[in-house]
């Protein structure tokens, strides 16, 4: 088996998830362990008037019932962004499903009346769960003012406001001026593993296991709230099983970790469906978008205002709104742009990470945008897009990176295979929308590698393995590197007392990231190599060139194991290499750096719509990514094509729905729909453009969310084009198309 | 909490065992008998992480109780790559592509296993019916479904 | 799950002592697949959970006697939607088990948990009504024929009394040539509860049976025996009228959070409709 770099092998780690061996977090077993069960109330927002844990605390088998009295005084709150999240609810509740106290025994069976048992007594208090509602001037605070010294926005549910913008949107002369506002659901992750959590004291410090995405900052997060030193946690992070920015930032484990060290024994909290519903969610959004164009197509301005609702407490909902917005104008040319977006607090699930992190909300808004001004003007909606795209080369944002691909191809390839500007039949109509996301704007991976003396290779890795795929590549870069077949490579993740640090697994960054940092490890092991064949050979090392898993000596080549093997001599050994992979900030970017690379994606599609029912059938759904250097091919078609059906699910089923309490009614899989292998299209297909111009190893670029982000505005436009139907609000459930038809008749 | 015996098969092995009645198949599998092949995320019978195989037929464990089970031969992911070789259905899954993240994919598998049992030739159509009762998060399910046609092509040239 | 104790009486003797001893602390247990759901989240708490699946006259089976097909009440909805039988005279009813759920489910759901349990979306029901079944109930009283038009009550209710259960499901064998079909709404393709459930007869006499589920507390049965609608020559808006005549009944749920009363009602229609339609054009293929 080679690991080849642009070769497709079976997937590292496969064995072990087709066999059922493979183990997730729920999967481990520890000996003595403690099951916890939250306690939590039946509306969104309550005061918590007494908790009486007595009968829960007399069920055989209970351990420990822990509320926030019992905690570290005062509660400790944490969060990436903002420390305002409390281990347990203080004083209220300010979501539906926040936990007010946990119990932990024996028995699952035992937890769960235990946790039944717990009498909260409690007053149901006014809450608010849309933007409308929370923007009122006489809203209830989601957040106390207190929580936010000094901030004027503090006695407002305005979080933060971010601003971005260039030119002079106001006084831009245009043509045609097109001003709408568009809906963003609120979805769910759905990760079909729910989260699940375990603690246990070790020594003098505490071990955590976490199906989490970024384990060494979950450690920094513990190691804070417990007061212990890094090196005195240590975090498991076996492979989640998905996690699509569900997994990235602490949930439960603060506690889980606290309730282990109180009780003395390990204790786990493995998640319900519906819990993760109330613990992960995306933003839902209001954009509203006013689009100038010229005559001929190009823009004047953009002049963006998106309003993201975000939950009670902030996780890194902030950052998503602040960074997803950012390139809303999209990878086109446009002279003046105003992007103004805002993270609304609200007494609901505090949404998180979500693949795409906050662009698809506002590409879904633009991209319609602008389909809606191609059909004013007149113009090919395809024929427009081109116009406007940003060429290589060109600073589309003005303080940012340059367009970093030649984009048009993949537009051009898109249009290409949905057949564009051939002849529809009737019903049938065609949409198509691009979708740009900046990559990672700092970063920090370190990765060590071991070539071990028979020729074999260890790469240790802080990267998280979520499906993406990491380990086959990473494990595809030492093996082309040091010339060993990829079953002769194992990839250590998941344990931060192992693998040296790595900042996150996020924003498609790690082949990039920590792509270079294995690569740069590597490369640390050849020139070792270099140096041991030069001794052997008895030449200068200037001579020697080790590339590609080869020694190439004057004259000849010789595998890497040749000179390995007689250059550690009789006792044997090993090579070790370290590499480094940083991406730096900068203070004064908006985003607080500048991308390491767009994430570029055209999708289009071909819908049928049965004008009597509203449904729509999908023809066929393109995707095409450039991603600069495809190191695996069969698994950038992987993540591409399970990005498109994931944005399906947002596009044409899923979201919440509320009552009046805040609750989720349509809490878990029966009445949240997501998409079913039937629920494909009838054909779906993917393609990538490949220049080598990634900054990762190889000239890759990061992948696996573009295909998800503009999803939507393609559906919609083909859903337009074949009925004449328009809607702004996702999802494009039958009925709302059904509605909009009605409409069309009745009017 | 009065407990029940039952003896049944599981991966062709007999099995005496004392369990609660409303402890689900699952339940039992995975914490009584250590087999977490199968997995838990709905417990409503959508998701079909819990599939597995129960006298010849598919099932959601998660929606059937322990003592249901009394006398049934079980087979779940675990009894399928019998002495380490991986089946046809298991390879094909890795060569097309058909596993992400992994969570759903014993289920994935044992469906599909399931289906070419009951059906050696199935058509597209009836594959995607055949495992729409098992999700699939990541979207796997062009890669999966590929995995299945490529197996019934390796079996009938 | 709470605990409860759990039973698997293997006749039926046996099974009416245990009823008789819990009363309304007792559930029957036959696939689970509506139970189960009910007692983990709660909403169902019995003391005793009774499995009737090895009682040997609910045993799975499917049997052509005079003039009718008997499905056992545990026969499960992949054998239902397979069987030769049902597919020839039943058309409907194969439609519909063939969609309930997903294989798993199919395997595991049966015909008498569909309509004991009295979802107004059960999707067996419609058929069931069309073609005019009677339940077999028993009890220790001894046996009754319900007719399936007297059997639901509303959502989680039936004219099952107490101590009582369904041990088979008799659909009397059309005596000439029909054109059926079940049709239902849902939220995807794949599967999901039915916002609309309907299914529809026609024989050659020109009687046209509708039934339909999930838009309203029960699902209805309503006959046209004008001949108007199974007529292909007949005026659309006489048909028309006569439909919105036979759905007049229809009350969808404003709660409901599948689709709103509106569209439900105006699928319904349109449901109806093509399931019209799609009958007479079965019955005229043979
Ligand atoms: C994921 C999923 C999808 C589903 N999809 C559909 C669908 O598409 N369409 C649909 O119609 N249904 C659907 N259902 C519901 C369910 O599967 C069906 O209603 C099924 O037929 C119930 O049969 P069961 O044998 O599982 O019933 P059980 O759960 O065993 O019993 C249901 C009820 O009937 C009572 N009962 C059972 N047998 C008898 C008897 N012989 N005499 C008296 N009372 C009895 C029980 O006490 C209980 O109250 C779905 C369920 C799930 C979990
Ligand atoms: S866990 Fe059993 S079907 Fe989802
Ligand atoms: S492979 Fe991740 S859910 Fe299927």
């Amino acid at each position: 088996m080679i690991g080849r770099i642009g070769a497709s092998p079976q997937r590292v780690g496969g064995r072990g998830r087709v066999t059922g061996l493979q183990q997730y977090v729920a999967d481990i077993q520890l000996t003595d362990v403690l099951h916890a069960k939250l306690v939590t109330l039946a509306c969104a927002r309550g005061r918590i008037v007494s908790i009486d844990t007595s009968a829960a605390e007399r069920v055989p088998g209970v351990r420990l019932v822990m509320t926030a009295a019992d905690l570290p005084q005062p509660v400790p709150r944490f969060g990436p962004q903002f420390r305002d999240r409390p281990v347990l609810a203080i004083g209220e509740t300010k979501y539906h499903g926040e936990p007010v106290a946990a119990v932990a025994a024996d028995t699952k069976d035992a937890a769960e009346e235990a946790a039944r048992l717990v009498k909260v007594e409690y007053q149901e208090l006014p809450a608010v769960f849309t933007i409308e509602a929370a923007l009122d001037p006489a809203a209830p605070l989601v957040q106390d003012a207190d929580l936010r010294p000094g901030d004027k926005l503090a006695t407002t549910n305005v979080l933060r406001e971010h601003r971005v913008g260039w030119g002079d949107v106001e006084g831009t002369l245009a043509d045609l001026i097109v001003e709408n506002t568009y809906e963003f659901p609120m979805v769910t992750h759905f990760a079909i593993e729910p989260h699940a959590f375990m603690a246990a004291p070790d020594g003098e410090g505490i071990a955590v296991w976490s199906s989490i995405q970024h384990p060494s900052w979950l450690q920094k997060i513990l190691a804070g709230i417990l007061g212990l030193p890094l090196a005195k946690v240590r975090v498991y992070a076996p492979d989640p099983g998905g996690a699509f920015g569900g997994k990235q930032h602490a949930k439960y484990e603060p506690l889980v970790a606290l309730m282990a060290l109180r009780a003395g024994r390990p204790v786990r909290l493995v998640l319900t469906l519906e819990e993760t519903f109330q613990a992960v969610r995306r933003a839902s959004a209001r954009i509203n978008v006013r689009t100038g164009f010229h005559a001929d197509g190009s823009f004047a301005f953009q002049d963006i205002a998106a309003d993201y609702l975000i939950g009670a407490y902030a996780d890194i909902a902030d950052r998503v709104v602040g960074k997803g917005s950012y390139p809303g104008c999209g990878p086109y040319r446009v002279p003046a742009a105003r992007i103004i977006a805002r993270s609304v607090l609200s007494h609901t699930t505090p949404s998180t990470a979500f693949r795409g992190f906050g662009a698809p909300q506002v590409n879904w808004a633009v991209e319609s945008n602008i389909d809606a001004g191609a059909l004013a003007l007149g113009i090919d909606r395809l024929e427009l897009r081109l116009r406007n795209l940003a060429r290589q080369g060109e600073a589309f944002i003005p303080f940012d990176t340059p367009a970093d691909g030649h984009w048009e191809l993949t537009v051009r390839r898109a249009a290409e295979l949905i057949g564009w500007g051939t002849p529809l039949p009737p019903g049938r109509g065609r949409g198509i929308g691009v979708g740009i996301k900046s990559g990672p704007t700092t970063g920090l991976s370190y990765a060590t590698v071991r070539l071990l003396a028979d020729g074999s290779v260890i790469v240790y890795a802080g990267t998280s393995d979520m499906g993406q795929g990491a380990r086959t590549i990473l494990a595809q870069i030492a093996s082309d590197e040091l010339g060993a077949p990829l079953d002769w490579v194992a990839v250590v993740m998941g344990d931060t007392a192992v693998v040296p640090y790595d900042q996150q697994t996020s924003a498609s960054r790690s082949t990039v990231l920590m792509g270079n940092a294995v690569l740069n490890a590597c490369r640390d092991i050849q020139s070792r190599l270099r140096a041991m064949a030069a001794r052997l050979e008895g030449i200068d090392p200037a001579e020697i060139v080790v590339e590609h898993g080869v020694v190439r000596l004057p004259g000849r080549e010789v595998p890497i194991v040749d000179v390995l093997k007689p250059g550690l001599g009789r006792l044997g050994g090993e090579l070790i290499g370290n590499g480094e992979m940083r991406k730096e900030g900068d203070p004064g970017h908006p985003l607080g750096g500048s991308a390491a690379f767009f994430e570029f994606n055209c999708t289009a599609i071909e819908a049928e719509v049965d004008s009597q029912t509203g449904d729509i059938v999908l023809v066929r759904h393109v995707t095409v990514s450039d991603v600069g250097k495809a190191l695996n091919p069969l698994q950038v078609r992987m993540q591409d094509e399970g990005a498109a059906v994931m944005g399906l699910g947002h596009t044409l089923m899923e979201h919440y729905i509320f009552d009046e309490a805040g609750r989720i009614r349509n809490l878990g899989a029966i009445d949240y729909r997501i998409p079913t292998s039937m629920d494909l299209p009838l054909e779906l297909l993917s393609d990538m453009v490949e220049n080598e111009d990634g900054p990762g190893p190889y000239g890759s670029k990061g992948m696996s969310e573009g295909a998800l982000l503009c999803v939507s505005a393609a559906v919609a436009g083909a859903v337009r084009e074949a009925t004449g139907a328009v809607i702004r609000d996702l999802p494009l459930t039958p009925e709302r198309i059904w509605r909009s038809l009605q409409e069309r008749r009745d009017g | 909490m009065a407990t029940v015996p039952i003896d049944l098969t599981v991966n062709g092995r007999g099995r005496s065992l004392q369990v609660a009645p409303h402890h689900t198949l699952l339940d039992v599998l995975r914490d009584d008998l250590a087999l977490t092949g199968a997995k838990e995320c709905c417990l409503v019978g959508e998701c079909g992480a819990c599939t597995v195989i129960v006298d010849g037929r598919t099932v959601d464990s998660c929606l059937m109780l322990a003592v249901e089970a009394d006398g049934a031969l079980v087979t779940t992911i675990e009894g399928l790559a019998a002495g380490g070789r991986l089946t046809p259905i298991q390879e094909a899954f890795l060569d097309e592509g058909g596993v992400q993240c992994g969570f759903c994919i014993p289920g994935q598998v044992i469906s599909a296993h399931a289906l070419l049992e009951a059906n050696p030739h199935p058509t597209r159509a009836e594959i995607e019916e055949g495992m729409a009762g098992n999700l699939c998060r990541c979207g796997c399910y062009q890669q999966i479904i590929e995995a299945i046609l490529a197996t019934v092509e390796a079996a009938h040239p | 799950m709470q605990p409860f104790a759990y039973a698997r009486p293997t006749t039926l003797a046996e099974a009416f002592s245990i009823l008789q001893a819990y009363g309304r602390d007792a559930r029957l247990l036959a696939g689970g697949t509506d139970l189960i759901i009910r007692l983990r989240d709660g909403t169902a708490r019995p003391t005793i959970v009774v499995d009737v699946k090895r009682i040997p006259e609910l045993r799975p089976a499917i049997r052509k006697e005079a003039g009718r097909l008997t499905i056992s009440a545990t026969t499960v909805m992949s054998e239902i939607a397979s069987d030769e039988r049902v597919r020839r005279h039943f058309v409907a009813l194969a439609e519909a088990a063939a969609v309930v759920g997903a294989v798993q489910i199919r395997n595991r759901a049966t015909l008498g948990g569909n309509i004991c349990n009295a979802s107004p979306a059960a999707d067996t029901a419609p058929a069931l009504l069309v073609y005019g079944a009677d339940i077999v109930a028993v009890g220790s009283a001894g046996t009754r024929r319900i007719p399936i038009t007297d059997f639901f009550v509303r959502s989680g209710q039936t004219t099952l009394q107490e101590g009582e259960l369904v041990v088979a499901i008799e659909l009397p064998l059309p005596s000439g040539p029909t054109g059926a079909v079940h049709l239902r709404r849902t939220r995807r393709r794949g599967h999901d509860l039915a916002s609309v459930t309907l299914a529809c007869l026609v024989d050659a006499n020109g009687v046209t049976r509708l039934a339909f589920g999930s838009v309203g507390p029960r699902p209805v049965l309503s006959v046209d025996s004008s001949g108007v609608l199974a007529d292909g020559a007949a005026d659309d808006d006489a048909k028309a009228a006569l439909l919105e005549e036979m759905f007049a009944s229809a009350s969808p749920s404003p709660g409901s959070m599948r689709a709103s009363p509106e569209y439900r009602s105006a699928m319904l229609r349109l449901l109806g409709r093509r399931a019209v339609g799609t009958a007479v054009g079965r019955l005229a293929g043979g």
